[in-house]
């Protein structure tokens, strides 16, 4: 059974099951994601203040979700291992892809208002998170401002997202900024930026992106061809990060 | 993503094959082909339809989705062929071919709504049995329902072939297979030699078979392909050597030359042949020699195992650079297609599952009668299998595994992950069928031909196997 870690799929006997890797990040400040979570810019005191409330659950399976439309917003949810992909289902029974979280980013913000969640949030693969209540993190905001400039700073970080798929902006370009983007959050991640195990479907990307799915391979053939990526199954390496970042500049700042 | 191409000097060199009878006869054991790793023995009845479906929709999801490659079986035959070890059925019942297109038809809709339709059938191929059991008529309905139900490739690129025994065709009836889009053909030939053809019962005239070259070429059939086999009942050195002068006279573009394997026990057509008849082993082993000279001094680049090819041959191109495939049907140029088996008994793979159909044409129709996709076994690769069989792959396919290149590719430090196979293959490097050195394995001239030797000291389930498992294999040679 191979293991997923932020994405990657790690392989050998010697890696930790999930189970002991939620052994390993009970806490938020033994946790490697903290830098790019909530706890970013806190102070230890203030960090500890936060980890009491935090609470890790896991593993979730691949399929399964958080939350569904409709939900009274309970808890926010913070990714320690696996993809999630949020989306919305539109009266016409047609979903639409809002993002792909990875670790250390967090879902349900959209909710803040009018506490119901606005979209559903499933795991790609198996996968872990915290939860962190709702309630008790905005009352603990109150009292640390560095908490809640966080959780503004991850909200805004959402909304330049949308704005960027709303863009006028190629195929080529929302391809290449979405390999990007990817790439740079890996390696946020200290993952490699280049190889890149993508737990979403084309069909899941190419919604994302706004594009039609065959568009997406074609994309992904042309880039092939190329010399920019080579495709093997799931597995992309990204051969030249350069000429795609350029690419993909406009559109992957943002992501 | 394949490894980097490596000079091919131990591939083409004097048609890229040494026979030393001596070493043939030492490492003349019963081992697996490898058209697939691990071999169909280890197939279990636990994996079934739910996870062929799965895997299939599963595999929609890639960023580029594989091409589809299409294997469908046509089991029937109207008279036994006393050598024949594929799954068939006799008979002289001309409306059995169109009973079985009524299930086939329910299968290609059952399979054709897996996958999606951007995905292209870049390979196609007819096996059997006798494909060409089927009516003009009967082939034609099948075709537009393939074209109906998946996404054919209609361009050059595409590789559409058909197995033909050439008893059954004639000008007019190659006209309407390259019609229907067929570019290659394979023959069944085995022997030219009266004698032969009598004690396997299949006889067809030499002059037939030239016509149906001679016709083939003339409709457009890009690659022709003979099938020949050694070790017949009352093959002779001299009989056998007249055969190969009157093939390569035609030039072929492929020939396959099988080595005859007298499993009566596996294979109750094979009762037929009287072994008194059997060639010696000598007689044998000097026929293998016989092929192997003859052909590469016909300028036939040795493909590998039973396989050559003209050089201008797809074949010999993608050994030339690194791109050989192995696959069911032997040795091919394509890599990384999904494999959808169509038909009793024909296997299929998707991603890391195998799977393969009822044997019985009984089970077979029954489970498509209850609306079922008629998958009877299966395998699910395990990491450690698809790394094995990717170093099988590159012995077979290219010769030559760069260890680092390779150590990389697959995560793992080759000469520790691989130190018993490698002790293992000191003594057949002693006898000269490899190097080890330089941070690569090259499988040397004299070795290519015994490569089964080679690969199966990278078989995990071969080891586990009992002695009678082994016994279900042929012999190399």
């Amino acid at each position: 059974m191979p293991l997923w870690l932020g994405g990657f799929q790690l392989s050998g006997t010697a890696s930790p099951s999930p189970l002991n890797l939620y052994e390993l990040r009970r806490s938020c400040s033994s946790c490697s994601l903290a830098e790019l979570c909530l706890p970013m810019g806190l102070g230890i005191g203030d960090i500890q203040r936060l980890e009491q409330l935090v609470a890790p659950r896991g593993p979730v399976n691949e399929g399964d979700h958080l939350f569904r439309i409709g939900d009274p917003l309970r808890v926010l949810y913070a990714v320690r291992g696996g993809f999630f992909k949020s989306y919305m289902v539109e009266a016409n029974g047609r979903e639409q892809v809002l993002g792909f979280h990875l670790p250390g980013e967090l879902i349900g913000l959209d909710a803040i208002w009018p506490e119901k969640h606005q979209c559903n949030a499933v795991a790609l693969n198996t996968a872990s998170v915290c939860e962190l209540p709702y309630g008790q993190i905005t009352d603990l905001g109150r009292q640390i401002p560095g908490l809640q400039h966080s959780m503004l700073r991850l909200m805004s970080k959402e909304l330049a997202i949308s704005h960027a798929l709303a863009g006028d902006f190629s195929a080529e370009e929302r391809v290449a900024g979405f390999l990007v983007s990817l790439s740079s959050r890996m390696k946020a991640r200290g993952h490699s930026e280049t190889n890149l195990m993508l737990a979403m479907s084309r069909r899941d990307i190419a919604n994302y992106l706004r594009l039609a799915t065959e568009t997406v391979s074609r994309v992904f053939s042309r880039f092939e061809e190329n010399g920019l990526v080579s495709v093997d199954r799931r597995e992309v390496t990204l051969l030249d990060l350069d000429k795609l970042g350029k690419t993909g500049s406009c559109f992957a700042g943002v992501a | 993503m394949r490894p980097a191409c490596l000079p091919p000097q131990n591939l083409l060199m004097g048609g890229g094959v040494r026979f030393d009878a001596a070493v043939v006869r030492r490492y003349d054991v019963p081992g697996p082909r490898y058209t697939s790793y691990p071999t169909a023995l280890q197939f279990s009845e636990a994996i079934g339809e739910a996870d062929y479906l799965k895997a299939a929709r599963a595999s929609n999801d890639d960023p580029i989705p594989r091409p589809l490659s299409i294997y469908v079986h046509v089991p029937f035959c109207t008279s036994p062929c006393f050598y024949c070890g594929c799954t068939r059925v006799i008979t002289r019942d001309r409306t059995a071919g169109a009973r079985y297109l009524s299930r086939l038809q329910r299968e290609i809709e059952l399979q054709a709504r897996l996958f999606d339709r951007d995905r292209t059938v870049d390979q196609l191929h007819f096996g059997g049995g006798t494909p060409t059991f089927l009516s003009d008529a009967e082939l034609a309905e099948l075709m537009r329902y393939m074209r109906h139900s998946f996404s054919l490739r209609d361009d050059s690129r595409r590789e559409f072939s058909i197995e033909v025994d050439p008893r059954t065709v004639d000008d007019a009836r190659l006209g309407a297979i390259a019609a229907e889009g067929f570019n290659r053909i394979s023959l069944g030939v085995q022997d030219f030699d009266l004698e032969v053809q009598k004690a396997v019962n299949r006889i067809q005239p030499r002059e037939d078979v030239l016509a149906v070259m001679t016709a083939a070429r003339r409709h457009g059939f890009q690659s022709i392909s003979v099938d020949l086999i050694y070790g017949l009942p009352r093959q002779t050195e001299e009989g056998f050597a007249h055969t190969l002068d009157q093939v390569i006279a035609a030039r072929p573009d492929r020939v396959a030359a099988y080595s005859y394997a007298h499993l009566p026990q596996t294979f109750k057509a094979q009762t037929q042949i009287k072994t008194e008849h059997l060639c010696p082993p000598e007689v044998k082993l000097a026929l293998l020699g016989i092929t192997i000279d003859k052909l590469t001094a016909a300028g036939y680049i040795y493909i590998g195992m039973d396989h050559f090819a003209l050089p201008d041959d797809e074949l010999s191109i993608a050994l030339a650079d690194g791109s050989l495939q192995r696959n069911f049907q032997g040795y091919s140029t394509r890599a990384g297609l999904d494999l959808v088996g169509l038909g009793m008994s024909a296997i299929g793979q998707v991603c890391d599952l195998y799977v393969q159909n009822h044997r019985l044409l009984d089970d077979w129709a029954a489970a498509l009668d209850s609306g079922h996709l008629p998958i009877w076994r299966g395998y699910r690769l395990t990491h450690e299998d698809r790394i094995r069989r990717a170093a099988i792959r590159a012995l077979m396919c290219r010769g030559e595994l760069d260890l680092q290149k390779f150590g990389e590719r697959y995560n793992v430090d080759f000469s520790s992950h691989f130190a018993a196979e490698l002790a293992n293959l000191e003594p057949l490097e002693k006898d000269g069928l490899l190097e080890i050195g330089a941070g690569r394995l090259t499988v040397t001239p004299l070795g290519r031909l015994l490569v089964r030797a080679i690969a199966m000291q990278f078989d995990a389930h071969l080891n586990q196997d009992s002695d009678s498992g082994k016994r279900r294999f042929s012999r190399i040679v």
